[in-house]
């Protein structure tokens, strides 16, 4: 019975949509509106989220990054670590590699260089590492091939160039294997060219062994910082503590607060830039959801303006048998179809809108079905809840002064 | 057949207007049995409407009791009125009320739409009903495309759609030509011969002598209730 009154009512609904289609187009912008940018705005929220997350998981898997000196923020990302006191030895590496919670662990200075090739220059930045390296910052060379262990135990002048510092110094022409670059004056054998990061303080690196880079190029016997996989990104913290208890041990300091190395998790930045993301989401999601609700605010004011006009034909169905529910019911469909399809050809305009915009626009963009199904929720909340009111005032007329409005 | 399908006691509608009160309908007693043909007949503000609104259901009376087929009226709630709107009454209007973005089928569909009647019995409903007031043919017109006795037969076929107790009628011919006016009369002379119970409102003495019983009513009293012929 019920199920049939509102079958009948959708029909009357349709109906009245149809004969007024205009206006009712007019009508369902506001919701379509607030839809379509809840679902493009949620998209571009989260496609910048996922973006961070997978720029950092390129960093490498599980990373913990252990600097020398004084917690600086949670500077995972390209931090530069050729203005760093090193405080870290070989020893410490070592206590590192023995720990239960880490699978590996790569050492790294660095510092600014000039380098040569035939009468080219280029500033890079040398990094000191050893064999480790690619595995746990998840970066390899495609071409020829990084240096070895026994690279690193004989001090070979060999060097991996960043995709940029290879192609300023050698250029396309020539391949850069066997090559000989000097850097600050010392002579380098080119090895291998890392992949291209996408951006340009990478790529302008170029890698050579650690050992070869304290002896000849830097000098002093410590390591800048030191680059960490831990097992499972489970126990990254527990890592962490295993880590600064080993090395306070090692340093003979009582706590962290004396410390003279910090250590960067992977954990922390993923959380703080998805902090950020997050609260972008939802800001952007705030909005679309206040032009919801200005767009219910329109269907009020129209579906009010429709009772007024159709208080006679009000009056008629009453005078013919309407109850009072039936009318509330005819009225209530009427706006909940009105903002339903707005709200469904909002959702087709922001997924086209969120589309446009990573084809386009090429910005990272997310469409999440629960984007989708809050914005198809609230324009159906919508259009109860403004339609309500105004329904109600139709179901509430009398008869006979409804049927003498002119 | 004892029992009276309408029964009014001492009925009083007044319309408070600030200071004054209209006293529209001033206690009138009235009761209609099944099978009658009514005219209720008067000057202008004599009350006709307001005591013809009541007895369809669409207003309620200030004082008085109206039992119809033996049901209280007073008291009842918005829904149940609008059930007796739907079941035991079938109005015709001076202005025909037809909706107009609705076909000549439709609209006589719409009181067994909220009845609750299933979509292809009521089409079958309200087909036999246009048939019986002479507008096959003409289903899918809508109101604009008829002409006025065209759309007072729509509207009668729509009144008579959920088989009432009762056919009221203001005026119905009020809005019509003469020669039009006729016919539609005759139609109701027609149903009433049927079986229907009719209740007429008019200015037209002619018309009104027609009905076996005539009701005169002046300032919202009725002044005289008796057979055509005593009608003068
Ligand atoms: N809604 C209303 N508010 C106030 N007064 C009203 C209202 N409806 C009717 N009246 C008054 O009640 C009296 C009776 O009106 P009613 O419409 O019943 O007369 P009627 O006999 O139908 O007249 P007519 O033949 O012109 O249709 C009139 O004086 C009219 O002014
Ligand atoms: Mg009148």
């Amino acid at each position: 019975m019920k199920l049939f009154a509102i079958k009948e009512s959708a029909g009357m609904a349709l109906r009245s949509i149809r004969s007024n289609l205009g206006r009712s187009l007019l009508t369902t912008l506001g919701v379509l509106i607030g839809a379509g940018s809840l679902i493009a705005l949620t998209a571009l929220g989260n496609g910048a989220s996922k973006a961070v997350e997978e720029s950092l998981q390129s960093l490498g898997a599980n990373l913990l990054i252990v600097y020398s000196g004084q917690p600086r923020g949670t500077a995972l990302v390209r931090r530069n670590t050729s203005n760093i006191v090193p405080t870290l030895s070989e020893n410490d590496l070592e206590a590192i590699r023995e720990l239960g919670y880490v699978t590996m662990a790569a050492p790294e200075s660095s510092l600014n260089a000039q380098a040569k090739y035939e009468n080219r220059n280029a500033s890079i930045t040398i990094i000191g590492t050893d064999h480790n390296y690619p595995l746990v910052r998840n970066y390899y060379p495609v071409y020829g091939e990084f240096f070895s262990e026994s690279d690193v135990d004989t001090r070979r002048a060999v060097v991996v160039l960043g995709s940029k510092a290879a192609a300023d110094l050698i250029g396309p022409d020539i391949d850069p294997i066997g090559e000989r670059v000097r850097v600050n004056g010392q002579p380098f054998t080119v090895v291998g060219v890392m992949q291209s990061k996408g951006n340009d303080t990478t790529d302008n690196q170029a890698f050579v062994p650690i050992s070869t880079f304290l002896r000849s190029l830097s000098g002093g016997s410590k390591y800048a910082a030191i680059n960490v996989q831990a097992a499972d990104m489970a126990i990254m913290r527990e890592a962490q503590s295993a880590i600064e208890a080993e090395l306070l041990r090692l340093h003979g300091l009582p706590s962290m607060d004396a410390a003279d190395f910090y250590i960067a998790n992977q954990l922390d930045v993923l959380g703080a830039a998805q902090g950020t993301a997050g609260t972008f989401t939802l800001l952007l999601g705030g909005i679309a959801a206040i032009s919801l609700i200005v767009g219910g605010i329109g269907i009020m004011n129209i579906m009010l303006v429709s009772v007024t006009e159709r208080t006679r034909e009000i009056g008629v169905r009453m005078a013919l048998g309407a109850k009072p529910g039936d009318v509330l019911l005819q009225f209530l469909v009427e706006a909940v179809i009105l903002s339903v399809s707005g709200g469904v050809l909002g959702i087709a305009a922001g997924v086209a809108a969120a589309w446009a915009f990573s084809r386009f626009g090429g910005m990272a963009v997310a469409v999440s079905a629960d984007a989708v199904l809050l914005a198809f929720m609230f324009s159906l909340v919508t259009g109860l809840f403004f339609g309500g009111y105004p329904a109600f005032r139709a179901s509430r007329l009398d008869p006979i002064e409804a049927l003498r409005y002119e | 057949m004892d029992q009276p399908v309408i029964d009014l006691r001492d009925i009083k509608r007044h319309y408070i207007m600030g200071p004054t009160t209209v006293r529209a309908v001033d206690g009138v007693t009235l009761s209609i049995v099944t099978g009658e043909f009514v005219s209720i007949i008067g000057p202008s503000g004599s009350g006709k409407s307001s005591l013809m609104n009541i007895i369809g259901c669409l207003d309620t009376p200030t004082e008085g009791s109206y039992h119809i087929n033996g049901e209280t009226v007073q008291g009842l709630s918005r829904g149940r009125l609008a059930e007796i709107r739907n079941r035991e009454i079938g109005f015709v209007f001076q202005s025909f009320n037809l909706l107009p973005r609705l076909s000549a089928l439709e609209n006589v569909e719409l009181p067994l739409v909220y009845a609750g009647i299933a979509a292809r019995q009521r089409r079958e409903q309200a087909m036999e009903m246009l048939a019986k007031v002479g507008l096959d043919g003409r289903e899918k017109h809508l109101p604009a495309e008829l002409s006025g006795g065209q759309r007072q037969r729509v509207a009668i076929a729509r009144a008579l759609a959920s088989r009432p107790s009762v056919l009221l009628a203001d005026e119905p011919t009020g809005a019509l030509d003469q020669k039009t006016g006729v016919e539609i009369i005759e139609m109701f002379h027609t149903l009433n011969a049927e079986g229907s119970t009719i209740v007429l409102v008019t200015h037209d003495m002619n018309i009104a002598r027609q009905a076996r019983r005539v009701v005169r009513v002046l300032d919202g009293l009725v002044v005289s209730d008796g057979p055509a012929e005593d009608a003068a």
